[in-house]
């Protein structure tokens, strides 16, 4: 038995060591390098000089979270409270748009809320106007409007799930005691839900506080975040001034994951699965509140729905000759240096081996979360929160400095990319294995023991089946997350690794529309297949993973 | 009864083979991905991403034309590795890569780049043997310290569509001053790039900044206050160059003075490409840029890049230049093809650069590229 244990614990520390190889060393020598070097900025004067940056960074991530939350909460009580047919496939649906990578979500907005775009033609139309009347896909509205798409479902997801928890005894009692609907909801409904409320803004303002191909694109570099301005700062070589912003930037990132992570032990703790909230069909409202259900409901299609449709007409709409065309496509099978089939096969293949090395790396670090060692758990979640709150060119840049130049990597820089691809999925796979591997029962694993299992046996017969439904969503997770990773794909490439992604961002560039919309539109379908083949198998489990 | 046991609890095999057979179909397709994409030791030139591409022939072609010679006689083969963007961060690779750089020599960066420490630092003096054949004051102009060597020159200035606007329409683009080109309707149609990232963007800023603070004596942030809600700063040239071709509103490009006989090749009759150049005190003004070709220091094959440095002055790369790359062979002994008639010579104009000195830009070019954030930040 203590043998079988020393092999467990290597199997856990294995992880551990890869990412401290390919996370830690690469990011801490890059960084304290950086201020070392004494080329660019020293600290004081970095952050005196990007401090309009800095307040930036804030004031967008507070506005898009304030945002997100006013859109959100309505969907998340209705989600919660009404009862509906196909309640299960909305809720399904509403977790496609974080299995979107940003660039592409940019093309949606450019083609639904831009210039020429499905909203402004409309408006051309009825105001019998030439000129573009208004462009939302643009600036801070763009900015905003762009992470609320994000951030609104992630909201509702949260919320709502844990809104159907409460105890409808409670509810019936405080009926009985003469409360009103105001009352109940700021007595009841809200207590129990501020928790989840807490956790789905600071998830909020952690995304939009590290957002970067929204901000690239829709800022044209006059609106810039600090993760922006970490890119500008390694492309001009002042590494003392990327030094400086990635210190500040994991200061403010590791103080909010770490709040998450706490809020989420206690609510893990306090929830209790088996009530459920009293629920009320659409009938039994006031016909000025199914006024207002409608409303939001029609809101929702045009904000989240809206531009990932729109995404179709831009793959085949040239808004520079207004004629619809197959150029993107045609694009996307060519095969020559600057076609878009390298992309392509670069993108699945980049993706398909950081999906496979997520999951191997995922199942061992969700296991080092329960073990009885003292060490190992919290090693492994702070490992594991790391990408979340460290940015992703910086993970790039070590990664290039400290593992491709001393390796000669960096002419063919294949596994670098796929390398930081993982990294940057990984906190979303361990998550959603350690939660799947929370709910075994322990009583199992005893019984495959005691009928004589070998070990490897027990794991691939007994508990990787009861895992994989959690493993499922977290390889699409990882897949999701590589597939549409632009940042440190964009800094490690060389134009033979260009992604799809990155081709995108690329061809947005020289405005070649067409070309982005197209593959643009193959990222959607990729993505959004990989989502339903892990829906069908994990039967709807998957929000738990956020 | 023991049939009936066996099928209700089938016997699991040991999952090795599964596992096995899964590890070995992976590995074989990253092996096959490898030896696909294996990159053999070559040599290896950084370089930019418009480089020679804009001919009737395209880069791939142009540069086996040029260079098959030189291949032939090292038994070598060049790699051209375009490093996405323009050639600041082509400076910013060379440095990540300076503990281990696999290229030999870089083309592209610039008399205004060479000024900084961090483009020197990652670069090797060398002084070409048939540095003879080119005008000294080009070597001189672009860095007389020889980290680099010139390949190509031209003038940085505005040019516009013909079709959209012209001197008819708009008098002042004949004299051009900064204060017409600040009036809305101009600034608004001017597409120019971001001088961080930009070669030709920052030629730009060093344009308005000599004519302002030499000639104008005045602050010259106020300009960029005053255009820095309309005028579309883009990244790169080539995006520029892609917003100014494709949108309606935009007339005015910061661009070559070579972009008129470009014009006039493709249309293959008198081009619909004119220059504006700045006009102050009698005469028309433009910025000379002068890109080189730089020997990286530490670099796998310093005899190899030397002796490519060498070549790249001969006539057989420098004939290609005008017709590929749009700018001028730096060997002044080669015929220029007829449509260079239609492009701005720098002897028929005035040189900014005469207006700021290396001195001047090395100690202030932070201090100004901060002092422009600060005005470009909105808010």
């Amino acid at each position: 038995m203590a043998g079988y244990n020393k092999v467990n614990i290597i199997a856990q520390a294995t992880p551990l060591i890869i990412l401290g190889t390919f996370l830690i060393y690469p990011v801490i020598r890059v960084t304290v390098l950086g201020l070392l070097s004494e080329t660019g900025m020293p600290f004081a004067e970095s952050i005196a000089y990007n401090w309009s940056y800095i307040e930036f960074t804030i004031l967008q991530a507070v506005l898009s979270t304030i945002l997100a939350l006013i859109i959100g909460l309505p969907g998340a009580i209705l989600l919660a409270r009404l009862k509906f047919s196909g309640k299960n496939l909305v809720r399904a649906l509403i977790i496609i748009p974080f299995v979107l990578p940003p660039i592409v979500v940019v093309v949606g907005f450019l083609q639904m809320f831009g210039q020429y775009g499905i909203v402004d033609s409309a408006l051309m139309w009825i105001l019998q106007s030439s000129d573009s009347v208004l462009n939302l896909a643009t600036d801070i509205p763009g900015i905003i409007l762009a992470h609320t798409f994000y951030n609104a479902p992630l909201v509702i997801l949260l919320v709502s799930a844990s809104m159907e928890r409460i105890n409808p005894e409670i509810e019936e009692a405080a009926d009985l005691l003469g409360a009103d609907a105001k009352q109940r909801f700021r007595r009841i409904t809200l207590p129990h839900i501020m928790p989840s409320l807490i956790a789905s803004a600071i998830l909020t303002f952690l995304f939009c506080f590290m957002s970067f191909p929204i901000v690239l694109a829709f800022g044209h570099g006059s609106y810039r975040t600090i993760e922006v301005q970490i890119w500008n700062a390694f492309r001009w070589a002042d590494y003392g001034q990327a030094s400086s912003l990635v210190i500040v930037q994991i200061l403010f990132t590791l103080t909010l994951a770490l709040t998450y992570v706490r809020l989420g032990r206690n609510e893990g703790e306090r929830s209790s699965p088996t009530s459920s909230i009293k629920t009320t069909t659409l009938r039994s409202y006031k016909s000025s509140e199914i006024f207002l259900i409608i409303l939001y409901f029609i809101l929702m299609l045009f904000l989240v729905a809206g531009p990932i449709a729109s995404i179709i007409r831009a793959a085949f709409f040239d808004p520079i000759s207004k004629m619809y065309t197959l150029d993107g496509f045609l694009y996307l099978f060519n095969t020559d240096a600057g076609g878009g089939f390298r992309p392509l096969v670069n993108s699945l293949f980049y993706s398909g081996l950081a999906t496979l090395l997520s999951v191997g790396l995922g199942i061992p670090l969700a296991y080092a979360h329960r073990s009885k060692t003292q060490i190992l758990p919290s090693l492994a979640s702070m490992m594991v929160l790391l990408p979340l709150g460290v940015s992703s060119i910086t993970i790039a840049y070590g990664l290039m400095t400290a593992i491709a130049v001393p390796t000669g990597l960096n002419i063919n820089p294949w596994p670098i990319i796929v390398l930081a691809q993982t990294i940057i999925g990984l906190p979303f796979t361990t998550r959603s294995i350690e939660i799947s591997l929370r709910s075994i029962d322990s009583h199992l694993i005893d019984q495959s023991d005691s009928l004589g299992a070998s070990s490897l046996q027990r794991l691939f017969f007994v508990e990787l089946p009861l895992l994989a439904p959690g493993i499922l969503v977290g390889a699409v997770f990882a897949f999701a997350m590589a597939i549409g990773e632009m940042s440190a794909t964009l800094f490690i490439a060389l134009p033979q690794n260009f992604t799809l992604a990155v081709a995108i961002y690329d061809n947005l560039g020289v405005r070649k529309f067409v070309e982005a919309g197209a593959s643009a539109l193959i990222l959607v379908i990729v993505c959004v297949m990989a989502f339903l083949a892990m829906d069908k198998v994990s039967e709807g489990s998957v929000g738990g993973a956020l | 009864m023991v049939i009936i046991g066996v099928a209700e609890y089938p016997v699991r095999r040991n999952p090795q083979i599964l596992i096995g057979a899964a590890v070995t179909i992976v590995i074989i397709i990253v092996a096959w991905y490898g030896v696909v994409t294996w990159w053999k030791p070559r040599f290896v030139i950084y370089t930019y991403s418009s480089f020679m591409e804009w001919g009737d022939d395209g880069a791939e072609v142009v540069l086996e034309r040029a260079f098959a010679s030189f291949e032939e006689k090292y038994g070598i083969d060049i790699d051209f590795v375009i490093l996405e963007g323009d050639a600041n961060f082509i400076v910013s690779r060379l440095n990540a890569e300076a503990a281990n750089p696999i290229a030999d020599v870089v083309i592209g960066i610039d008399n205004i780049l060479i000024l900084q420490e961090t483009a020197r630092n990652v670069l090797e003096p060398y002084t070409s043997s048939n540095l003879g054949q080119i005008n000294e004051t080009l070597v001189n102009l672009l860095d007389p310290d020889h980290y680099l060597t010139p390949f190509d020159y031209g003038l940085v200035t505005l040019i516009y569509s013909m079709n959209t606007i012209n001197t008819t329409t708009h008098p002042q683009l004949a004299n051009l001053t900064f204060a017409d080109l600040a009036s809305t309707e101009l600034s608004s149609a001017l597409v120019t790039e971001d001088p961080h990232l930009s070669s030709p963007g920052l030629s730009f800023l060093l344009s308005q900044i000599a004519v302002y603070d030499k000639i104008l004596h005045e602050d010259w942030t106020a300009w960029w206050n005053t255009v820095k809600n309309d005028v579309d700063v883009e990244e790169g040239w080539t995006e520029a160059w892609s917003a100014w071709s494709s949108d309606p509103t935009k007339h005015l490009l910061v661009s070559y003075g070579t972009d008129p006989a470009y014009s006039a090749h493709y249309l293959g009759t008198a081009p619909d490409t004119a220059i504006a150049p700045f006009y102050y005190n009698g005469d028309h003004w433009a910025w000379m840029q002068v890109e080189g070709m730089g020997l990286v220091k530490n670099g796998p094959n310093p005899q190899l890049g030397k002796a490519f440095i060498d070549y790249c002055l001969n006539a057989s790369v420098q004939q290609e230049i005008a017709l590929n790359q749009w700018m001028f062979p730096v060997r002044s002994d080669l015929t220029l093809p007829s449509v260079f008639q239609y492009a701005i010579h720098p002897d028929e104009i005035s040189l900014l650069n005469t207006l700021l000195n290396s001195t001047e830009i090395a100690s202030n070019l932070q201090n100004w590229l901060m002092q422009y954030d600060t005005v470009m930040t909105p808010g």
